[in-house]
């Protein structure tokens, strides 16, 4: 399988008004194309730093990161998507306005990008929430509208950063479903930051588990079941717990 | 400090004064004063030599302020509380006095002057006037902004409506009026020498009138100068109590 | 629910920033949405406020034709009334040619003060290097530096406009820098991360975040700008009506000048209301949030 995503060697260290702080010490890591690949690990881990780093939003200080072989040196709207945990939707454009913005800034005329994201809306389920602004949308509508954004430009590549953090257990449950649904029919490649053990399992054909700061990788999980996962099964049920030995010394480390 | 800034900041002002220098050197001596000559007539100032009665003015422009003042927070306090206290006056004298607002106050002072005269009444009138309207909307603004919360959970231990009042919205309101009584300070400031230049026999204002009228700039520059120390002082003082007020509060 | 007449900020950088932030929305009820209660409210309110001001115009007559009040200093509402008929031709042109010069010293004022508030907001050290010039120079009351503008620029529109342009400079360029400074970073990190250039980021991001702003720094901008031009006519004698309302105080024509006052501040408010219409029209995405 062609390796559509290559790091090799990264770090990143901040400098903060207490000292310099190493988000990210030599991390290496790979994803081939038509994954659904999941960072997963304790809070301050560098996994959303990573994120930026291969969305071109953050300069890694060392090593190198390919995505299709070229080498990553800024945001690539026509390769990579970004979806962030605060959905970031412009208050002033109404759910269309949105969703077409990426399309917007590559200059597609506007009757096409209409389509294009009019089309969208019915997957996303907001086809009645077209012109609807985002103080009118509930959480999980808005983060669908960030991710509908995302997906209108139509990258092989979507980053996406702890998208269902700020909602409530059952509405992110049933937006995992409805995310892998979106993902099984665009086919594209997704790296999934996220904290919850659920998700990463649910979800993911990949769980690269990383350590507490500075952030490396400590062990990668294969995930090659089938879809829907059926998450009482023995098999997940081991896994699960697999997953949770590996992550609670992180997580203990961290909260120190 | 960031070396950029100040940086930036001496060459603002190094142009600034600089190029006053050279324009008040090289023309029109009555009007173009260069800061160098501007220098020794403050000092001429500060000796009584070019306002012998000096001290006076400044007094009495003081003296407007304060009271000014003292009756603008009298006024905006009660008409303040009075509006956010009940309900519908609230909501339906709110709105009179926001279109007020709406209107400069410098149409009122003529009015002023007719009613009062040129004394220092009619500063006194003006400076209350702008006063009074930060202070009302400060106590309006400050009322509304207390977490509601707070008051239920006061009524859960049993306060009564004055109590919860005095250990509940007082204190949670006092930034935001405090900052209404500095800026309402400021306005009345503004309002007594406003008035003073625009018409009177006394005070810091009408001394800047006078200069001005007689072409005599060097001494105008030297009074505004001290009128200035006199504004940023007052400001300073309330800046000093709003600071103390802010410790109180978190 | 009413809406906060301060729009909040925690930060007191000086005592014209609070003025400014304190006023620029008068207080109106729940926005919008009209049930049951409100609309009751409504109408309750606005009974209060026909009946205060009519009995205050009642008891004003009463009191004048009593003689309680020395009519030359406080006419009745009749007198009043009466002379707004002598004197509205003559309101009417020094009012005209008061808007002129604060429409083109309006103009100015919010091209500088837009143009400086973006320019500020966008370049970190140039605003912390300016800002206390800034903040002094708001703070001063700027009838001090009138004389001198004269002396520079004589009588005339000139020194009018120019005075009243630096009046109203001020609000509308602490508001914008401070709007462009706040502007939410997650949307500018979200346009980044979609590909926009630096002009798109300003265009597309920067310029419709800082529109609700931009609308609070016109409004007090009319009224800073407006006053500017007021006070210049009162100082000079220019024409205009400034000078209207002072010759009518120096005439002791009580009644002439009540009218005259009543109708300049009438047609300030009219003004302020006209750009609230608007402010609202284009904030609908905003919703409750003001």
């Amino acid at each position: 399988m062609h390796d559509l995503i290559v790091v090799e060697g990264v770090s990143k260290r901040y400098v903060t008004s207490s000292g310099p702080v190493d988000a990210l010490r030599d991390v290496s890591l790979s994803v081939g194309t038509g994954e659904f690949c999941t960072l997963i690990g304790p809070s301050g881990c560098g996994k959303s730093t990573l994120l930026g780093i291969l969305g071109g939003l953050v300069g890694a200080d060392d090593g190198r990161v390919a995505i299709d072989g070229r080498p990553v040196d800024g945001p690539d709207p026509r390769r990579v998507a970004t979806v962030f945990q605060d959905p970031g939707l412009f208050p002033w454009r109404t759910t269309l306005e949105n969703v077409e913005f990426g399309l917007e800034l590559q200059g597609m005329p506007a009757a096409r990008r209409r389509r294009v994201a009019t089309d969208l809306l019915g997957p996303l389920g907001l086809r009645d929430f077209a012109a609807k602004y985002p103080r009118e949308l509930s959480g999980g509508m808005r983060q669908r509208v960030a991710i509908g954004r995302a997906l209108a430009i139509d990258t092989p590549i979507v980053l996406m950063d702890e998208p269902f953090g700020a909602l409530d257990e059952q509405t992110r449950v049933l937006m995992g479903e409805w995310l892998l649904e979106i993902w099984r029919r665009t086919r594209k490649t997704i790296v999934f930051v996220t904290h919850s053990l659920h998700e990463a399992l649910a979800l993911s054909t990949r769980v690269v588990i990383m350590t507490a700061r500075p952030g490396r990788i400590k062990s990668v999980l294969e995930l090659p079941m089938p879809y829907p996962r059926a998450m009482e099964s023995p098999e997940l049920v081991g896994l699960r717990a697999k997953l949770w030995s590996d992550i609670r010394d992180e997580s203990l480390r961290a909260m120190q | 400090m960031n070396k950029q800034i100040v940086l930036i900041r001496a060459v603002i002002l190094i142009v600034t004064l600089g190029s006053w220098e050279i324009v008040g050197r090289t023309a029109n001596p009555a009007l173009y004063v260069p800061p160098s000559a501007a220098i020794p007539a403050l000092g001429r100032l500060l000796t009584l030599h070019s306002y012998p009665d000096l001290l006076e003015h400044l007094l009495l422009t003081l003296r407007e302020i304060l009271v000014a003042y003292a009756m603008a927070i009298a006024a905006g306090l009660g008409a303040g509380f009075a509006l956010g206290v009940n309900r519908l006056v609230g909501r339906a004298y709110g709105p009179i006095l926001a279109a007020l607002y709406a209107v400069p106050a410098v149409v009122w002072y003529p009015s002023l002057m007719l009613f009062f005269g040129l004394d220092a009444a009619s500063k006194i009138a003006f400076g209350f006037l702008l006063g009074f309207f930060p202070i009302t909307l400060a106590v309006l603004a400050g009322i509304r902004q207390v977490n509601p919360q707070l008051l239920v959970v006061a009524r859960a231990f049993g306060a009564d409506g004055v109590t919860a009042f005095r250990k509940v919205t007082l204190p949670a309101m006092l930034f935001t009026l405090v900052g209404g009584l500095r800026t309402g300070l400021a306005l009345a400031v503004i309002g007594v020498i406003v008035g003073e230049v625009l018409g009177s026999k006394s005070g810091m204002g009408s001394l800047i009138n006078h200069a001005y009228g007689l072409f005599r700039t060097p001494d105008y520059i030297a009074l505004v100068v001290v009128t200035l120390i006199l504004i940023v002082g007052s400001d300073a003082v309330a800046a000093l109590l709003e600071r103390r007020a802010q410790r109180w509060t978190e | 629910m009413p809406s906060p007449l301060c729009s909040s900020g925690a930060r007191s950088d000086g005592p014209s920033d609070a003025a400014t932030r304190a006023c620029s929305r008068p207080p109106t009820g729940c926005g919008g949405l009209a049930d049951p209660a409100t609309v009751n409210e409504t109408v309750r309110v606005r009974v209060v406020q026909l009946l205060s001001v009519a009995a205050l115009l009642v008891a004003w007559e009463a009191v004048a034709r009593a003689g309680w009040v020395d009519p030359l200093f406080v006419p009745a509402p009749s007198a009043v009334a009466r002379a707004l008929g002598r004197i509205g031709a003559a309101a009417l042109a020094g009012l005209g040619e008061t808007l002129l010069k604060a429409a083109i010293a309006y103009v100015l004022a919010v091209v500088i003060g837009v143009g400086g508030g973006i320019l500020l907001g966008s370049v970190r050290p140039l605003r912390q290097a300016v800002n206390p010039f800034v903040i002094a120079l708001y703070g001063m009351p700027k009838i001090l530096v009138l004389p001198w503008i004269m002396l520079f620029l004589g009588f005339g529109a000139t020194p009018a406009v120019v005075y009243a342009t630096i009046h109203g400079v001020f609000p509308i360029l602490v508001l914008v820098t401070g709007a462009v400074r706040d502007v939410d970073a997650t949307l500018v990190t979200v346009a980044r991360a979609f590909g926009a250039r630096r002009w798109q980021l300003y265009w597309k991001v920067v310029l419709p975040a800082i529109v609700p702003t931009v609308l609070a720094g016109m409004r007090l901008g009319v009224v800073f700008c407006l006053l500017g031009v007021l006070v210049v006519e009162m100082f000079a004698g220019l024409r205009g009506m400034g000078y209207v309302l002072s010759s009518l105080a120096n005439g002791f024509q009580a009644p002439e000048l009540f009218a005259a006052t009543a109708l300049v501040s009438a047609a300030s408010i009219v003004i302020v209301l006209s750009l609230d219409a608007l402010n609202d029209r284009l904030s609908q995405w905003r919703g409750d949030l003001r």
